[in-house]
């Protein structure tokens, strides 16, 4: 009989960082709350992203994968989203350290405010990687389905608001929301896959 | 595109998982496949009928 996976599942712990950041985006876009304390609640559901991993590479650990897969590029791919996850929230801790505290200069502004950009780039990165080094086939083409799927979601979203933004009908809402908007895409995808081919993917 | 993935996989008594690992691919692949919801590609149908020794015609047929 097959042993059942010890802890949360990582998609518990995905939902919980999709509902974060929906509810912080919801706050932030209607300024119910400032752009320090923004900044501040954003570093929380990243934090989500280790107890997310952890449980993922146990379920590789355990025979199995985080969704289907042989699970060695999965575990490659988990490796460079952990490190990339802790630089974010490193460098957007620091960020959001010194502009709140220190009142830098904007060429410290700059300097401080470029690394977070850079660890989500990584994860971007990684995302690529994955589907140059996943062997099986069928795997690969859920992630490049999956990836597609994000980035019409997300592109979508952000023309429609840019517009809506600029014809006055919605509030600002700051560049740095169309990633997460993309890594919701990502879930969708998943959703989609699963309803199409019967597997969710494996980003 | 049909096939008969798993009327052969039957009368050898292999689980998809044990298809799976001698194709080196994940079980998923070979649900699908089985299910008719991915066609394999050329490649991976010419392992496919190399694993059953039997020609892919024999294996894949048109809808």
């Amino acid at each position: 009989m097959a042993q059942r996976p010890k802890g949360r599942s990582p998609f518990f712990w995905g939902s919980m960082i999709m509902l974060s950041y929906a509810v912080i985006a919801g706050l932030s876009i209607t300024d119910a709350i400032d752009a320090p304390l923004n900044f501040i609640l954003m570093i929380a559901p990243a934090g989500l992203m280790v107890p997310l991993f952890r449980s993922a590479s146990r379920r590789i650990d355990q025979g199995g994968s985080i969704m289907c897969g042989k699970g060695q590029a999965q575990l490659r791919y988990t490796k460079r989203v952990m490190i990339c996850t802790a630089l974010y929230l490193a460098s957007f801790g620091l960020m959001v350290f010194f502009i709140d505290q220190r009142e830098p200069s904007e060429a410290l502004r700059t300097v401080l405010a470029v690394p977070p950009g850079l660890a989500v780039i990584g994860i971007f990165w990684a995302v690529g990687r994955l589907i140059i080094e996943e062997q099986d086939e069928f795997v690969r083409m859920l992630i490049i389905r999956q990836s597609l799927i994000a980035s019409g979601f997300s592109l979508s979203i952000a023309s429609v608001w840019g517009f809506l933004e600029a014809a006055d009908v919605v509030p600002h809402a700051d560049a740095y929301w169309w990633p997460v908007a993309w890594f919701i895409g990502l879930a969708i995808g998943a959703v989609m896959n699963r309803v199409k081919f019967g597997s969710w993917g494996a980003v | 595109m049909k096939n008969r993935l798993k009327v052969l996989r039957a009368e050898r008594s292999w689980s998809q998982q044990d298809l799976a690992d001698k194709l080196n691919v994940s079980r998923q692949s070979v649900n699908a496949i089985e299910t008719g919801k991915y066609d394999p590609s050329l490649p991976l149908a010419f392992k496919i009928a190399e694993v059953f020794d039997m020609a892919i015609e024999a294996i894949f047929e048109r809808d």
